[in-house]
């Protein structure tokens, strides 16, 4: 189980990011954190991921402190940041890199399949195109089995088709060995889509300001009156935030009105 | 239809790279463009040759390219050539592996650790902005006028390109990549091996490939400057002579040793770079 407890985040320069966050996420549960820009939520992403350590408060995962990255916890970021001089498989292989050379290729291989990007594994990444190339980036993280895997707006670079493919796809992909996902975004079809529990975060500094459960089954239909209605509560919650927010006056006014401005 | 297979169908089509163009224009864009560079130089020389076979021109100092070439020949015949040549390559072999090995050392230095950089980057700065030439008097006083001398000369010339292109290289190391490295827990060396050199190796090669550049410069210059032997010694031997087709011979042979040398250093990187996402030639 991932636990966070008033976790916060304050840089070295005074910005306070991160309120104090407690959550705790059940194995394999899917949990997609939303906000505008600037409420913290990727800074909260790192410090699970022990990329950016929290300043205040502990992340543990299964009672083991996190404070740096571990092996249980995978990592998709915002672009595939594949390594452009590794070979497609060499990219996917690359967090094996202890393993015997069979395993491996056997590993990547299956992961390969599984994405179904078999046919792509002797190319150069710069020969992918953009959904591709982030279906390979999962990959790389699901290939070592992570109890965890956090993904940092992991489909925003992508035009909208290609951004529905990769949710049902990662969702298919979770059924494999059903890891932990916390997913990080702005969009909220993406959360309702993906997730059991949608945090609503708000900034300065950012918190969780409410907590909405998506009961659905899945494969979710993304025209269904029950998803609408999902997406109304977060919507009218993000608006909620931010209308606090700014009647706090610590905002500009404009971010106060309507939710077609929300981020 | 649903989304998904749209999309996959979508995918599909964007990615099918058909190869353009039949295999005659591939020989003829292998071949024929490149030799659209030869075409003003080919011209002159023949202009040239023909208005002093005709007697308008003694070509007593321009000689025309038929002396020249007799030159050559004759140089390379009696194996002048190949011996002078043989030498300025050993300076130049010298000086390059010197100035690479200790530029490669203080520049990864300088680029991987904040405190190296700023105790001897200003140093370097500022001693990159004495023209290399100024060092020969010292380099004679201190190594005397053999050759020790000229590949210190040489060294220095090629340290700074070299030196300036790797720690440029490792600062520019995309953040985003080192930190893929971190999220998979990389050991420092680790990360040299697997995120730090392969990224920086296209701008090391392209500094390697200028740092040969002014070690030939700097080869010529020392020789220049007092040598018996060498390719910049039969540049001086033919001034001194009236010899100028000599000079354009020893000219010539350093234009080959020079475009050789470098190609090597881009035939030897070459099957490391393939992964460069570059505009090819078509």
């Amino acid at each position: 189980m991932l636990v966070l407890d008033r976790v916060g985040k304050t840089y070295p320069n005074g910005v306070h990011a991160l309120g104090s966050i407690s959550l705790a996420v059940e194995p394999g549960e899917i949990v997609a954190v939303i906000g505008g820009s600037g409420c913290g939520k990727s800074t909260l992403l790192r410090a699970i991921g022990g990329l950016d350590p929290a300043s205040e408060g502990t992340v543990t995962l299964d009672g083991e402190r996190i404070t740096r990255p571990h092996e249980k916890i995978g990592i998709v970021f915002q672009e595939p940041r594949l390594l452009p001089w590794l070979k497609v498989a060499d990219n996917v292989g690359f967090g094996l890199g202890d393993r015997s050379k069979v395993e491996r290729a056997q590993r990547v291989a299956a992961a390969l399949n599984r994405v179904g990007l078999t046919d792509k594994a002797t190319v150069w990444p710069r020969e992918l195109s953009g959904g591709q190339a982030q279906r390979v980036a999962i990959a790389r993280a699901l290939v070592p089995r992570p109890e965890v895997l956090l993904l940092d707006e992991p489909f925003s670079a992508l035009d909208a088709f290609t951004r529905a493919d990769l949710q049902d796809h990662l969702l298919d992909l979770w059924t494999d060995a059903r890891p932990t996902l916390l997913l990080v975004t702005h969009d909220v079809d993406e959360a309702i889509v993906l997730a059991d529990r949608v945090m609503v975060m708000r900034p300065r500094p950012g918190r969780v300001f409410d907590e909405i459960e998506v009961d659905l089954p899945r494969p979710r239909d993304r025209q269904s009156a029950a998803f609408d209605f999902a997406k109304r509560r977060i919507l009218s919650a993000l608006d909620r935030s931010l209308d606090r927010s700014a009647t706090a006056a610590e905002s500009e006014p404009k971010a106060a009105t309507g939710a077609a401005m929300w981020w | 239809m649903s989304l998904v297979t749209m999309t996959v169908a979508v995918e599909g089509t964007s990615n099918t790279a058909v190869p353009v163009g039949p295999a005659v224009s591939n020989r003829w864009s292998r071949w024929a463009r490149p030799a659209l560079g030869l075409v003003l130089p080919v011209t002159l020389a023949l202009v040239w040759e023909f208005v002093v076979r005709m007697g308008w021109a003694t070509g007593r100092l321009a000689p025309p390219p038929s002396v020249i070439f007799a030159t050559f020949v004759d140089l390379a015949r009696t194996g002048e050539l190949q011996r002078h040549t043989l030498i300025t390559l050993a300076r130049v072999a010298a000086g390059f592996g010197i100035g690479v090995a200790v530029a490669t050392i203080i520049g990864a230095a300088a680029g991987y650790s904040p405190l190296v950089r700023r105790l001897l980057d200003p140093t370097i700065q500022g001693l990159r902005a004495i023209p290399s030439i100024a060092w020969v008097p010292l380099f004679i006083l201190w190594l005397g006028i053999f050759e020790a001398s000229k590949v210190a000369l040489i060294a220095v010339g090629v340290f700074f390109p070299v030196y300036l292109g790797l720690m440029g290289a490792i600062q520019s190391v995309d953040r985003k990549l080192v930190e893929v490295g971190r999220a998979f827990r990389l050991t420092d060396v680790e990360m040299v091996r697997r995120i730090l050199l392969p990224a920086v190796l296209p701008a090391y090669v392209i500094s390697l490939r200028s740092g040969l550049g002014l070690g030939w410069m700097f080869v010529i210059a020392a020789e220049l400057m007092g040598a018996s032997e060498g390719l910049g010694y039969l540049l001086i031997d033919g001034q001194q002579l009236g010899k100028p087709a000599e000079i354009i011979a020893a000219i010539v042979a350093f234009a080959i040793v020079g475009k050789a040398t470098d190609w090597l250093i881009v035939l030897a990187a070459a099957p490391f770079l393939r992964w460069e996402d570059v505009v090819r030639p078509e």
